[in-house]
């Protein structure tokens, strides 16, 4: 019979895999859904996590938005960014061959840059943001008490996660994209309009990003630095997964939610956030082009 | 209608006369209000501020600016020192110790400037230190915490900022009033600050007879400590001391608050305006370490000018950072005056020897012959919140020691 501290510990280590989990794995998925399609591996995926975090902490507070709508609307906000950026940057290298490495570069520059543009504005403002939870109060799970807030977190994460899923199979859009993932000359051949299908993958992939922003800020505070620690992870999840694999997105994604979770009960947490990446190292070298690689 | 829109241009024209008229009398109004109130003549004293304006320091760094510029103001309109101006070139050092490094032999060699103050970081404050003692050039460090920037052998730094291991030994000492053979929890982020503070209550809490039933050391990075706060939960302590810094401070009081820690059993290592109005109401109870409140009641006049004004150009009330680069300024002028010049071997002697008091708060200011500060530390208890401007807070603690009490050097290699 487990004692009341030890099931108040084990149940923690399941919320707190959970969130993580759900967290990680929409990001990652955003990242692999550009890479698979593109061959664009999102250095800045991190920095447009906090911006979507930022963007929605803003409409939040300075335009006193409840946070329901003020999501939503960062939701929206995306598409134009994502537009904006697609017209200007992403579309040119289309044509490139080793594109992933212009690209990669490129990325690395637009990291530079929201770097730098947010440590003078908002770094200037506060050391630390928070947005106002959603729903209030606390919920028991048997000794547990997990905050309504972050049990709406886990939902809607898992919900944007299976809509992504339904979306990817059963949609014409995803069926397509999916085309495009395994080969775009044959799927050329096919009639899919491939540039139009980089455009919703990237599009897609920074929606999902843009969500996985947004419910990070709504289950903790954030600062600045969460754009690299988020960016380190979602690399090491899709790389794991497999590049270019929704599912080894989620599953790895939240198998390291997990890792980091249960592995603070017997090691220090130092050594449990740096775990995953010594599961990524480990699983390279057994199968070094990932777990669920095409 | 052409009739009513030539009055119209005629009254338009005698507005802006009248608004010309009025911005050249405001002007020249506002001249007179800015003239210093005795006249500075002779060449400026430059001091040059190395300091956070880009980066992850950022938000310290800025405040720090603001704290200098508000002295600048002041000191200029009270007349400079030694009858010439005080002025401050301020630098970014990108919250990088290779820039700032830069930034110090470019202040030294091309602008010759007196002295060097500034980084609001430990890290940026080490990079400067080097560079001070090795080229002799008096270095006033106004917030970082760090021992080693007195080390032993210092000669031309001076840390305003007491310094962290004493901030363990101020809270071990702070515990043991509250509460005699106290059980304490220890939350903390893996940065050389928090190992400092730690360093500091390990030493001091078996003399204090307080049992440490709970050590939890967090990497950089970190974004989620609900299975430590479990774990500190089922250690049942009677206080739970975080050592936690940026966004994950105030994520870990909420988990810790969240599994039903009372705020009253949670003491944080210092506390800033924008993290006690981020914890929020739920914190209220809660307890922090300061080295200057707005709320206290020592507070001078000249210390509510400045945190009034401040709140009114900020929208914040300021906190012990900006207090901190408020009071360089004056410790720099107060240093010339009794130096007689702008020499810096003289300026560096009299920085040794010098005695005075905050103008904010009246606390001593001494340093020992590494440049240490003597010591202090205030313990606060948050009793409201009123977010994004102000909270309100009470004093529980106040304590004062030598830097010698410890064995800093030894505790923090």
């Amino acid at each position: 019979m487990m004692s009341s501290a030890a099931l108040l510990v084990a149940i923690s280590v399941i919320t707190t895999g959970l969130v993580l989990g759900v967290i990680f794995s929409l990001v990652a998925a955003g990242v692999t859904i550009v890479y698979g399609s593109i061959w664009l591996p999102n250095a800045s995926n991190g920095q447009f996590f906090l911006t979507a975090a930022l963007i929605c902490w803003s409409f939040a507070t300075w335009l006193a938005m409840p946070i329901w709508a003020a999501a939503l609307l960062t939701l929206l906000v995306s598409l134009p960014i994502s537009y904006l950026l697609e017209a200007t940057l992403i579309r040119r290298f289309y044509d490139v061959p080793d594109r992933n490495i212009a690209y990669f570069v490129v990325t690395l520059g637009v990291t530079q840059i929201l770097s730098g543009i947010f440590s003078v504005t908002y770094g200037r403002w506060s050391d630390q943001f928070n947005l106002p939870p959603v729903v209030s109060g606390i919920t028991f799970i048997g000794p547990f008490p997990m905050t309504n807030n972050r049990i709406f977190v886990l939902a809607a994460a898992s919900v944007l996660l299976a809509l992504l899923f339904v979306m990817l199979r059963f949609h014409p859009y995803g069926r397509a994209l999916r085309a495009v993932f395994q080969n775009r000359e044959a799927a050329a051949l096919r009639g899919v309009n491939v540039r139009a299908i980089y455009r919703l993958s990237f599009a897609l992939g920074m929606l999902s990003i843009f969500a996985g922003g947004i419910l990070y800020g709504m289950a903790y505070s954030f600062d600045l630095t969460v754009a690299w620690t988020m960016a380190v992870t979602a690399f090491a999840i899709m790389i794991v997964g497999g590049p270019g694999s929704v599912l080894g997105a989620v599953v790895v994604g939240m198998v390291f939610g997990f890792t980091q979770a249960a592995v603070s009960i017997f090691a220090n947490p130092t050594v449990a956030t740096f775990s995953y990446l010594a599961a990524m190292l480990v699983i390279l070298l057994i199968k070094p082009s990932g777990l669920f690689a095409r | 209608m052409g009739k009513g829109a030539t009055t119209s241009g005629i009254l338009n024209n005698y507005v802006i006369a009248a608004a010309v008229s009025a911005a050249a009398v405001g002007t020249v109004l506002a001249a007179f209000a800015a003239m210093p109130a005795r006249a500075q003549s002779g060449q400026p004293i430059t001091v040059g501020v190395i300091t956070e304006l880009s980066g992850p320091y950022s938000f310290f760094g800025t405040a720090c600016r603001q704290g200098v510029e508000f002295a600048e103001k002041k000191i200029a309109a009270e007349g400079g020192v030694l009858g010439r101006p005080l002025n401050f070139k301020i630098v970014d050092d990108q919250t990088n110790p290779a820039q700032a490094v830069a930034a110090a032999r470019s202040l030294d060699v091309q602008d010759n400037v007196l002295a060097v103050t500034g980084p609001t970081s430990s890290d940026i404050a080490l990079a400067v230190y080097g560079y001070a003692e090795q080229n002799k050039v008096p270095f006033v460090v106004p917030v970082a915490a760090f021992a080693q920037l007195t080390k032993p052998g210092t000669h031309y730094t001076f840390r305003v900022e007491p310094d962290a291991v004493g901030w363990g030994y101020a809270a071990a000492k702070f515990i043991a009033a509250q509460k005699p053979g106290a059980k304490l929890a220890l939350m903390y982020n893996d940065i050389a600050l928090a190992r400092a503070i730690v360093a500091g209550i390990k030493y001091q809490a078996p003399k204090e007879n307080i049992s440490i039933v709970s050590d939890i050391l967090f990497p950089q990075g970190s974004n989620d400590a609900t299975v430590q706060a479990a774990q500190v939960v089922a250690a049942k302590p009677d206080y739970v001391y975080l050592a936690t810094v940026g966004a994950f401070d105030v994520t870990a009081t909420n988990q810790l608050l969240d599994l039903g820690i009372k705020p009253e059993q949670i003491i944080h290592n210092v506390g800033t305006t924008s993290t006690l109005l981020g914890y929020g109401a739920r914190s209220i109870g809660s307890i922090y370490g300061s080295f200057f409140d707005a709320n206290l009641d020592n507070v001078t006049a000249e210390g509510h000018q400045f945190v009034d004004e401040y709140t009114q150009a900020v929208g914040r009330i300021p906190s012990y950072v900006e207090n901190f680069c408020y009071n360089t300024p004056y410790i720099v002028k107060a240093a010339i005056e009794k130096a007689g010049s702008a020499d810096r071997e003289k300026f560096r002697d009299a920085m040794s020897a010098l005695n005075m008091v905050e103008p904010t708060s009246g606390v001593p200011i001494s340093f020992d012959k590494n440049g240490a500060r003597k010591e202090y530390m205030y313990y606060m208890q948050l009793t409201g919140v009123a977010p994004p401007k102000s909270y309100t807070a009470k004093k529980l603690f106040y304590i004062e020691w030598a830097p010698e009490t410890l064995p800093v050097y030894d505790l923090v290699k």
